[in-house]
């Protein structure tokens, strides 16, 4: 290893992440938003029962919580604690990146030229996020493919199903405190904690109250999330170094090589997905549009960066599982493109 | 007890991580090196993210001294957490210091060529909005330049046309000896997405006189090449000299 990359490979690890610590907060904060100060029954209530419904409603939620990929996470996190269907959770995930005001916006101001793919990139990945997210509703109970911890903090099991107690007032919470105490083999964590204590006793308490638990718990995450986010910038930098981008690109420009290339860069570049799109338009000029399509759909769903934050939530086999239905789906509908678009 | 005063430490530890983070972006902005990071559009985003992160510390420090005093049981010290306990927060602290301590650095010709600089000339961001006259063609600089080209690739059109460009060297194996390219990064966000362009640049000697990323100005005349078989604009330098590395290294 050279000096000039060890020294490159530094510098694209700061930027990545003076780029990308923003957002993460930005998350945090929502999260801690949904947190402490929505109520979590009318919350769940709102959402659709139908998974198919709920991951579509879950895909547009962007719209209300403009975050980008690092942001997501926390927020996806927070709404499966609160007991959100995971259709609706895994909906939010994967579109919210791009199914979003900041987004489309940034979209349409780079690809004026070529508005059929501001519609293309909106549109497939809406498609591929509800897919995906009705498709993990097929396994009811999520939590064997989820984090312990994350699934420890969901509500128990009986929420999820159509609700039969949503007619027995508190029982619910009630439950989810003896299924932690239930498991006194394994310590009980602090972020149940302070859900349960936020979600139930601050009912009635002030709001100067719950900011200062709503501050506790972000800082929480922050940490937790800011070292993981530490440790995929820094392979993502590495690995931009040592794959240099001629080879990616190299792949090919036909209209199979070129697609592959293109989500392979979206993978490793790993830039935020409120700015893809003008680093996209850059090869508008030598790629074909599918591929760029398959850079800005795929690109928001999964990069390196954001793989250990993915890992926060999810086992890694159920990351792979996202990794390889959203690549295959973002794969078909750029080759439709190629092939029968104009 | 000893549990007590480790999670005090931890709580701690995470202070430090949150004041070290806001301290490095607000230093890094001070200082102008956040310009060799991220894009000037995107920097108020980062400003505010290191404010914010150094309010949170300085409220989480009242918060834990508040505590001691009341003898409260410490807050939430345990992890929900993929790295082991403790891990997360002294990785961030490290990264700070490692971040305060070592300074990033601009990327140099090296970056250029791993990064494809011989294909540059067709990559274009913007289409260009406005033309300007022939008459101020010294004006421009190697982006415009590029994006020109980008737009009506006739090197001929330009022939005889003033060219007066900044930018740093490359030694490029496969150019005529005579030859080096004059170029610079452009920046769409931050420099994870950095790419070159550049612009060939005929010289009356060997380009063994310039070093690679000394940067220059180069003044000329355009002219059309055959480089490697194809027709290039190039510039016939008149003059090149030394300047200085500018502040923000990047090209928009």
């Amino acid at each position: 290893m050279e000096w000039y990359q060890l020294n490159s490979a530094f510098t694209l690890f700061l930027s990545l992440l003076v780029e990308a610590v923003p957002f993460l907060m930005l998350g945090v904060l929502f999260s801690g938003l949904l947190q402490f100060f929505v109520d979590e029954r009318r919350l769940v209530q709102l959402m659709p029962r139908n998974p198919f419904w709920g991951a579509l409603a879950g895909s547009c939620l962007g719209f209300l919580f403009p975050v980008c990929e690092c942001g997501n996470v926390p927020v996806a996190r927070r709404l499966l604690m609160q007991g959100v269907p995971s259709s609706v959770a895994i909906g939010f995930l994967l579109a919210a990146p791009t199914i979003n005001p900041i987004v489309f916006w940034a979209t349409w101001t780079a690809f004026r030229d070529q508005p059929e793919l501001v519609f293309l990139r909106i549109g497939c990945s809406l498609t591929i996020a509800t897919l995906i997210g009705w498709i993990f509703s097929i396994q009811r109970d999520l939590r064997p493919l989820l984090q312990p911890n994350v699934a420890r903090a969901m509500p128990g099991r009986s929420r999820d199903r159509a609700g039969e107690l949503e007619g027995a007032e508190g029982p619910a919470l009630l439950q989810s405190g003896t299924y932690f105490l239930g498991q006194s083999a394994q310590p009980v964590d602090a972020a149940q904690l302070s859900a349960v204590a936020a979600l139930n006793p601050t009912a009635g308490k002030p709001a100067m109250y719950k900011l200062t638990l709503m501050l506790e718990s972000m800082v929480q995450e922050l940490r937790e999330l800011g070292g993981v986010l530490v440790l995929g910038s820094a392979i993502a930098a590495v690995i931009q170094v040592f794959a240099p981008r001629d080879v990616i690109l190299a792949l090919g420009q036909g209209p199979i090589t070129s697609i592959l290339a293109m989500m392979l860069l979206a993978a490793v570049v790993s830039i935020c997905s409120t700015v893809d799109a003008f680093f996209a338009l850059s090869f508008s000029s030598v790629f074909t549009t599918g591929s760029i399509l398959s850079f800005l759909v795929y690109g928001p769903m999964i990069d390196l960066k954001g793989v250990g934050l993915m890992l926060s939530i999810f086992k890694p086999r159920a990351v792979f599982y996202l990794f390889a239905l959203a690549g295959q789906l973002t794969f078909l509908f750029a080759l439709l493109v190629n092939l029968y678009g104009t | 007890m000893t549990s007590r005063s480790s999670r005090a430490i931890a709580a701690w530890i995470d202070v430090l991580a949150l004041v070290l983070w806001g301290i490095l972006f607000l230093t890094y902005w001070a200082t102008g090196k956040l310009y060799l990071l991220i894009h000037p559009n995107y920097m108020w985003l980062t400003v505010a993210a290191g404010a914010a992160l150094i309010a949170l510390g300085v409220w989480r420090a009242i918060a834990l001294l508040q505590q001691a005093r009341n003898r409260m049981a410490a807050g939430n010290a345990s992890h929900l957490s993929l790295l082991p306990k403790g891990w997360s927060s002294s990785l961030l602290v490290l990264t700070a210091i490692l971040g305060l301590l070592i300074s990033p650095r601009p990327f140099a010709s090296q970056t250029a060529i791993q990064r494809g600089v011989s294909e540059a000339p067709t990559l274009t961001r913007v289409k260009p909005q406005a033309f300007r006259a022939s008459s101020n063609s010294a004006d421009k600089s190697i982006i415009d330049w590029v994006r020109t080209l980008t737009v009506y690739p006739e090197p001929d059109a330009y022939t005889g046309q003033a060219a007066k460009v900044q930018g740093f060297v490359i030694h490029q194996a496969d150019l005529p000896d005579n030859y080096l390219l004059i170029s610079r990064f452009v920046l769409t966000c931050c420099a994870a997405d950095a790419y070159p362009v550049s612009l060939p640049v005929q010289l009356t000697q060997s380009r063994a006189a310039y070093k690679p990323d000394t940067w220059m100005e180069v003044e000329g005349r355009m002219i059309t090449a055959n480089l490697n078989g194809k027709r290039q604009l190039a510039i016939a330098a008149k003059s090149l000299k030394p300047i200085a590395e500018p502040k923000n290294p990047y090209d928009y």
